[in-house]
């Protein structure tokens, strides 16, 4: 008997959540290469870079010009462009799709920002389910000194829009902690595969590709 | 569903106009502006698809015919959103009359005539205050294609041209704003919007329209 995709498409939609600075970038990147290693076609997408909106979110972000209705729905609108004209299709045409962050990041972000969560969920209620979400579990305290170590803190990343406090710091640090209880609810509603971000590259590479592979050898993309 | 259902209980008052092109909306509320200028009251107004924050996307999108059903419902949310939050909501909150050129109800028109879900795009407007009065125009599509088309061919978005119905625009616009205007029908009962007929004069349209609006201005208290 075939097996089925969850989405109901010929390819196969793989998502990797977790905050900003859990690693998901380095691991959408290897996970990209070992499955077209094994000769699959692999379209990835990140979150916000509809061609139509990601411009917008920056610009009004830069002039702080959203609130916290504007902030959901334009994140929403990037959504359903890149959804129905990038990634329906390449599923449609039988690809494997690694998604870099999904509507869980919106849950999160705005659940977190005062939205109501049932409000926010129909927003997104078309969006197909993935085969398999790997989620990043990183502790805060790592989380900061990466992202302190890198990129550096974010107004938006902070949460800085929200008010939770003027010092970035404690500011950020609130926000990715609640984040994070939003992140933690939601892993078994929608199936999480939780990895500890603490684990070296490698060690969670093999995780994930041990999981892509097992959904392979069921013949699924036969 | 949430506010748009229940009353406000602002200071202000919400008006809104409502129908398809053509059908004379925009003329009323101008004059209804003028009228309660001169008479001393305090008037906002506001339109669809006039935020700072998006409209300009929105119409260029429109431009390049690059617009799902769902993102164009989606961008005029965020419209919406900003001049609800913006505008609307504050001057409410300080006693403006505002008045509103299309409200949440041309999205629920439009969006359902596009085929989105009528309660998905429901749940996504359910921020918006409920209207103290909200004037549906009702117009035939014939007529409002020879107000607004007798000098230029309907445009790609407001002909539905993105739902492949006819490779004509004149027949494709017939199509599309016949169901725009039954989702309007439907809504009369399911809202209470209070259906003017378009076709009336431009003077007697103005006349009921005072008439409610004072209707509603006493309720508050208010006496013009």
């Amino acid at each position: 008997m075939k097996h089925k995709t969850k989405n109901g498409y010929e390819g196969l939609l793989i998502v990797i959540e977790g905050t900003d600075g859990s690693g998901k970038s380095t691991q959408l990147e290897l996970l990209k290469r070992s499955i077209q290693d094994k000769s699959y076609g692999v379209m990835v997408s990140e979150w916000k870079t509809s061609r139509l909106i990601a411009n917008v979110i920056d610009d009004a972000k830069e002039r702080n010009l959203l609130n916290a209705t504007t902030y959901s729905l334009l994140y929403a609108a990037d959504f359903a462009d890149r959804l129905e004209n990038q990634i329906i299709p390449a599923l449609k045409s039988g690809f494997i799709v690694l998604l870099d962050r999904y509507f869980y990041t919106a849950l999160a972000r705005d659940v977190v920002r005062g939205q109501n969560i049932e409000w926010v969920k129909n927003l997104y209620e078309y969006a197909p389910e993935p085969d398999l979400v790997f989620y990043l579990d990183m502790p805060v305290d790592i989380l900061l000194k990466r992202i302190i170590g890198t990129t550096g803190l974010d107004f938006y990343e902070s949460g800085r829009d929200v008010g939770f406090s003027t010092d970035f710091y404690n500011s950020f640090e609130i926000y990715q902690n609640k984040c994070l209880e939003q992140y933690n609810s939601m892993k078994s509603e929608y199936n999480f595969i939780s990895i500890d971000g603490t684990k070296s590259i490698q060690d969670i590479h093999k995780i994930m590709n041990d999981e892509v592979q097992k959904l392979l050898d069921s013949g699924i993309l036969a | 569903m949430g506010r748009l259902t229940e009353k406000h209980n602002l200071k202000g008052t919400l008006v809104c106009v409502e129908g398809i092109d053509g059908s004379g909306k925009s003329t009323q509320l101008a004059l209804l502006r003028d009228w309660l200028k001169s008479i001393g009251q305090d008037v906002i107004f506001t339109e669809w698809n006039s935020s700072e924050l998006i409209s300009q996307t929105t119409k260029l999108a429109k431009k390049k015919n690059m617009l799902s059903p769902r993102t164009f419902s989606l961008l005029h949310a965020v419209d919406f959103a900003d001049r609800a939050k913006q505008v609307i909501a504050p001057a409410l909150k300080a006693g403006f009359i505002v008045l509103a050129d299309r409200y949440a109800y041309t999205a629920f028109a439009r969006d359902v005539a596009r085929g989105v879900d009528a309660q998905w795009v429901r749940k996504v407007y359910d921020f918006a205050y409920k209207p103290d009065l909200a004037v549906y125009f009702d117009i035939d599509p014939k007529t409002s294609l020879e107000r607004i088309c007798f000098n230029r061919t309907p445009k790609f978005y407001e002909a539905g041209m993105d739902l492949k119905l006819s490779n004509d625009p004149y027949e494709s616009y017939m199509i599309f704003q016949g169901r725009v205007i039954n989702e309007y029908k439907k809504m009369v009962k399911e809202f209470g919007l209070i259906k003017l007929d378009a076709n009336d004069s431009i003077h007697s349209k103005q006349v009921k329209i005072r008439e409610l609006l004072k209707e509603v201005l006493r309720e508050k208290g208010i006496e013009v």
